[in-house]
């Protein structure tokens, strides 16, 4: 199974050459100020600050957009209930519903911000290795036990989808066909369920004395260390500054209303 | 005071690797899984251990590790005997299934895992890393994520995590399981060359035959045989009874085609 | 179930991070105090990435299919460990497949982890009236699963509505968290059957997975 991680690290471009930890923080916080915005009239900047980000970090348009990918449930019940329900201002009038303007400003600002929140995401976990990322969480703080379970449960994702195709086409080969609710399709697929997790389990069980076996908890293992260099932190200071900028003007253009 | 001494004072390398003396084990829903094995494997032997499904063999091997404690007998390292639970990096163990072995994100962290535990410095654990590595063939994996390896490359790899310990014993549970033939050769040269004391399990009689210069057979918890690989591995009522075969290239050929001159030795003999 | 990013005001999502931390920190406290934690990681990891994987198994509800979340079942197998292991799950989430949010991780990890606490409490219960009979461990399985998804999907449900559209009437607001949790009734039932099915499952293959 592609999990399609890690695809485009591989690039060269001042993104990637970010030193993690710094990219780990600078871009977090861009991420939590984009979502603070709520002023329409900021829109265009922070679209335009995402879309430089993107072209800055050399990663190819085909990887955002198959990334953009159908919005989930939440994402249509906002589109559907914003314009329709939300505001007082009526654009125009389909049959028994009323099309208002308050709604659809709010929804374009939904999906802008949604839009550039996901493209720097993007760019923050699709600039460097999965496995460098959660090493440069852990350097930041987070603690130990999560970053192993994040670590042992990313190496072994990829095995335990594997067995779960194997299983369905096994299933299939033998003439099951998911098709109806009924109690014997459940059956059979909370059974598919239950083996997943048996075998992961019993895994789990060969992996501890193979962990035991190399030393494992005899002593606390080293952090990596990074290194920041000056143009790293540097870079870092320009975007919190620019981070900061979106929230004075924010707050200013809420203190002066719509 | 008195001092009781059970056996004249060798010197290190003298020891052999390991000596099993009457071990019983049995698990709590299955009984007598192991009776009064006794073994005993030299510095720098290689032992193969055969036997059917179910003799034991795996146990067998986690009891030498000190993963499981037996119910009775005792097992000796290099002369010290083994606590259960305690930590014992001169012994290294390579599991069946490399998957179960490999559980680092990324090669190079699952090699440095063990000289990481071991408490070495940074400068020592790369030179560990890169040095089993070499010796394993797997340099050039260094920097790939483990779920991107063929089964013979994660086998190599998983080899390279334990032989980064530096361990003075290697056990190997079934090494050769869903190898490719290329990837065969590949692991019966390196354990050829290895200089360890080796105990290995395996249903591949023939590569016992290639590497081993002794054989124990296990069925039903128990050592049955332990000889040279010719003698034990000729006698085809032997195997037979315990649910083996005598490998192929034992058999008397009227046209001799094995390439080992040793096996066209044992088969003229046999 | 997740809620994206863009839809929540910044102060909600940084509030979902900090209860998210209570959480994770009190999860993890209470996962030192019990056991060695080392011997549990590899177990606890390994069921977080089966879970994750097992979500993904198409449950066919005609004319569609849909993915269960099974976070009730999540706490019922896996205890204190359940929060940090919906954390993960979430973050390879929102980082593999960007489903669900990098600004939300916080409020989705509470809205979906909390309640598998709970389940595992509810769980919990059934040694009360005795642990090895089939009956209660289906019961308490529905409950557990249905409950976890239950509360999950009502939480996210009044979130969504009370902070999202600032111009919306009180009217409008109670009618669509009435109508959209009844949308989602069927969604839960279905939830507690499926567990209830994969814990008479476990309790005859590996029963110690459904222990303490």
């Amino acid at each position: 199974m592609n999990l399609g991680l890690d695809e485009y690290v591989h690039l060269d471009s001042p993104l990637h050459r970010w030193e993690p930890r710094c990219k780990l923080v600078g871009l977090m916080v861009l991420v939590f100020v984009f979502s603070f915005v709520q002023d329409l009239r900021l829109l265009p900047a922070m679209l335009a600050v995402t879309f430089t980000l993107y072209v800055v970090s050399r990663l190819p348009v085909s990887f955002l957009l198959t990334r953009l990918r159908a919005p989930g449930f939440f994402l249509l019940v906002v589109a559907i209930l914003l314009p329709f329900f939300s505001g007082s201002t009526v654009l125009l009038r389909i049959g028994p519903l009323a099309l208002r303007q308050e709604g659809c400003l709010d929804l374009l600002l939904v999906v802008a911000k949604f839009v550039s929140i996901l493209t720097t995401g993007l760019v923050l976990f699709g600039t460097a290795p999965f496995l460098t990322t959660i090493k440069a969480m852990g350097a930041l703080g987070l603690p130990s036990i999560l970053s192993d379970m994040t670590l042992l449960s990313y190496r072994y994702l990829y095995e335990i989808s594997d067995d779960l195709e194997t299983m369905e086409t096994a299933m299939a080969l033998r003439g099951f066909r998911a098709r109806r609710l009924n109690g014997r399709t459940l059956g059979v697929l909370a059974s598919l369920a239950g083996s997943i997790l048996v075998r992961s389990y019993e895994q789990s069980e060969r992996v501890y004395k193979a962990m035991v076996l190399r030393g494992y908890g005899r002593s606390s293992r080293p952090r990596d260390d990074y290194q920041a260099r000056s143009h790293d932190v540097i870079i870092l200071g320009g975007v919190l500054i620019l981070a900061a900028g979106f929230v004075v003007a924010e707050i200013l253009l809420r203190g002066f209303g719509r | 005071m008195e001092r009781q001494t059970q056996r004249p004072e060798r010197s290190d390398s003298e020891e052999p690797a390991l000596v099993v003396s009457g071990l019983f084990f049995s698990y709590p829903d299955k009984p007598d899984v192991l009776r009064d094995v006794s073994l005993e494997v030299l510095q720098g032997e290689r032992v193969g251990l055969i036997g059917p499904n179910g003799a034991g063999k795996t146990t067998f091997f986690l009891l030498v590790c000190g993963i499981l404690k037996p119910d009775a007998g005792e097992i000796r390292l290099f002369g010290r005997p083994m606590m259960y639970r305690d930590f014992y990096p001169e012994i290294g163990m390579v599991f069946q299934n490399p998957d179960d072995q490999l559980f680092c994100p990324s090669v190079r962290d699952d090699v440095a895992f063990g000289p990481q535990n071991l408490g070495l410095s940074k400068e020592e654990t790369e030179t560990r890393v890169t040095g089993a590595l070499s010796m394993a063939g797997a340099l050039k994996l260094a920097d790939r994520p483990p779920h991107h390896l063929s089964r013979g490359e994660k086998r190599m790899v998983s080899i390279a995590g334990v032989l980064a310990m530096r361990p003075r014993l290697v056990i190997y549970d079934e090494p050769n399981a869903n190898l490719d033939i290329r990837s065969r050769r590949c692991l019966i040269r390196f354990l050829q060359a290895s200089k360890e004391a080796t105990l290995i399990a395996s249903h591949d009689l023939e590569l016992i035959l290639e590497v081993c210069s002794r054989v124990v057979l296990m069925d039903e918890g128990r050592i049955v045989a332990n000889a040279n690989p010719c003698e034990l591995m000729g006698d085809a009522e032997l195997m037979e009874a315990h649910g083996l075969e005598k490998p192929h290239s034992l058999v008397p050929h009227a046209e001799p085609h094995h390439r080992s001159e040793k096996r066209k030795a044992c088969a003229k003999g046999a | 179930m997740h809620i994206p990013d863009g839809i929540l005001p910044a102060a909600v999502s940084v509030a979902g991070y900090a209860t998210a931390g209570a959480a994770t920190w009190h999860s993890l406290r209470k996962i030192n105090q019990k056991e060695d934690p080392r011997e549990s990681i590899p177990k606890a990891s390994l069921l977080t990435a089966a879970f994750f994987v097992a979500s993904w198994i198409h449950i066919p509800v005609p004319p569609t299919s849909v993915h269960l979340v099974l976070n009730g079942l999540l706490g019922a197998v896996l205890g204190y460990y359940a929060f940090p292991a919906i954390l993960i799950g979430l973050f390879f989430q929102a980082v593999m497949f960007q489903h669900g949010g990098l600004t939300t991780l916080g409020v989705n990890a509470t809205m979906m982890g909390v309640p598998a606490l709970l389940a595992y409490f509810v769980f919990r219960l059934r040694s009360v009236v005795g642990k090895e009979s089939r009956v209660w461990t289906g019961v308490f399985g529905f409950l557990a699963g249905a409950g976890g998804l239950g509360i999950s999907v009502l939480i996210s449900l009044v979130l969504l509505i009370t902070t999202v559209p600032p111009h919306l009437d009180v009217e409008a607001e109670r009618a669509s968290i009435y109508a959209l949790t009844l949308a989602h009734v069927p969604l839960i039932a279905l939830e507690g059957v499926f567990t209830a099915l994969v814990a008479l499952f476990l309790q005859r293959v590996r029963p110690e997975l459904l222990e303490d």
